[in-house]
């Protein structure tokens, strides 16, 4: 937590609810207000804010780097420390034979050099991912996160983008970060979450949308993060099951959007930023 | 020699389970045919990297042969490092039938990986995604 600036993260749970639509709109809307606001795409598998608010993303202007193990022969002695280690299954030994090393399954935690008493698992570098920093207008910025196609972890890509965030917010004197995450209750999401003030939690009134809601309620209550409903598209669909679970949180609802076509075009042709503030 | 074939159950009655990674049980038996030892399949519940978990228990019980139905790409990429040989297409079949199979020379030794893996991953990602390259 920072006493400069406000975080707040916009999650879900479900996807396409709204999360990204309600992330720009929620950070025009403090603009509007007079704040500094620093938006950051947190959803690095696909992240899609920049084309809401019509922006292209140029030149990277950081990347992310995660340690792979490399194996030096010369100086294993095929002990098996580091198969027996590893808890993603991403070293295979036979026995007598040199261990493997499996790139897929291998989440980069550096646990089998660290074990290796030979010292014989070097660290190596690869890249995993890429920031952008992009101005959007006066007061406003925007973060993108991209992880690596096909990387296996990517909460550490979330976790490294955040931190060029925090930075990035402290030399602008922002005066609120936002970020904007995945569908899912999974690594990246808790990574994006972690350390924040507030969440705002972007749900739909339909069974997979309740669903999820309690999922992703549950984790906000673990990370002691606490949460704030907006139901989107709140007029279609039966609202009894969010209640129900918005109860069951002691949490509230803080904003209803009723299905609008005008959002839905704004949302699609990149124009979200010309559209009216939401309440909140 | 020893042998390992992937089963439902612990015994040389049982099923064939077609899943190499993610099978029930590991049975190991001698060239004669006869059952040394059956052993769960710790990995079977491993989020990921299951065919990891199974190849490194059939290894380290220093077997030569595994017959089985198909082979995923985590597994096949492990077990070719340790030069254990892998015989697959044992479907619809007990145990013993397959072992009988085998020693009449019908099942096929592959060289590349017959199964998709649990998240159907394979090779074919990488770039293409999006305008950027990596």
């Amino acid at each position: 937590m920072s006493d400069r600036f406000k975080q707040i993260v916009v999650t879900g749970g479900k996807g396409g609810t709204g999360k990204s639509t309600v992330a720009v709109l929620l950070a025009n809307k403090f603009v509007k207000e007079g704040k500094k606001v620093i938006l950051v795409d947190c959803d690095v598998e696909c992240p899609n804010d920049y084309l809401l608010v019509g922006q292209q993303l140029d030149k990277p202007v950081d990347f992310i780097y995660a340690q792979f193990p490399k194996l030096i022969k010369s100086k294993c002695k095929k002990c098996g420390l580091c198969a027996k280690t590893c808890k993603s299954n991403a070293v295979f030994q036979a026995p007598g034979k040199y261990p493997v090393f499996l790139p897929e399954l291998c989440s980069a935690c550096g646990a089998c050099w660290l074990v290796c008493p030979e010292k014989a698992i070097k660290p190596k570098k690869v890249k995993t991912g890429k920031v952008f920093a992009s101005k959007i207008k006066n007061d406003l910025w925007l973060i993108t996160g991209e992880a690596k196609p096909a990387l296996e972890e990517t909460g550490p890509v979330v976790a490294k983008v955040k931190k060029f965030a925090l930075n990035f917010a402290e030399k602008k004197k922002a005066d609120i970060i936002l970020f904007d995450t995945a569908p899912g209750t999974h690594c990246p999401v808790i990574q994006a979450v972690l350390d924040t003030d507030l969440a705002y939690v972007v749900t739909e009134p339909t069974p997979m949308g309740a669903y999820d809601l309690n999922l992703i309620l549950d984790l906000l209550k673990k990370l002691k993060v606490p949460a704030k409903i907006i139901l989107n598209q709140a007029d279609l669909g039966n609202k009894e099951k969010i209640k129900k679970i918005v109860r069951k949180y002691k949490t509230k609802i803080a904003e209803e959007i009723p299905y609008s076509k005008k959002l839905v075009k704004a949302y699609s042709k990149g124009q979200l930023l010309n559209y009216k503030n939401i309440k909140i | 020699m020893k042998i390992c074939i992937s089963s439902t159950s612990p015994n040389l009655d049982s099923p064939v389970d077609p899943r190499f990674g993610r099978c029930q049980y590991f049975l190991i038996v001698d060239e004669k045919g006869k059952l040394i030892k059956s052993m769960p399949n710790q990995g079977v519940q491993a989020m990921r990297g299951a065919g990891i978990t199974a190849a490194q228990l059939v290894a380290n019980e220093k077997v030569e042969v595994i017959i089985t139905g198909n082979v995923g790409p985590n597994a096949f990429g492990a077990l070719q490092t340790s030069g254990i040989k892998i015989y697959t297409g044992a479907f619809d079949m007990t145990a013993k039938q397959a072992l009988d199979k085998y020693n009449k020379g019908e099942l096929k030794e592959v060289n590349v990986a017959t199964g998709p893996g649990q998240f159907g991953k394979g090779p074919g990602f990488g770039k293409g995604r999006g305008q950027r390259d990596w």
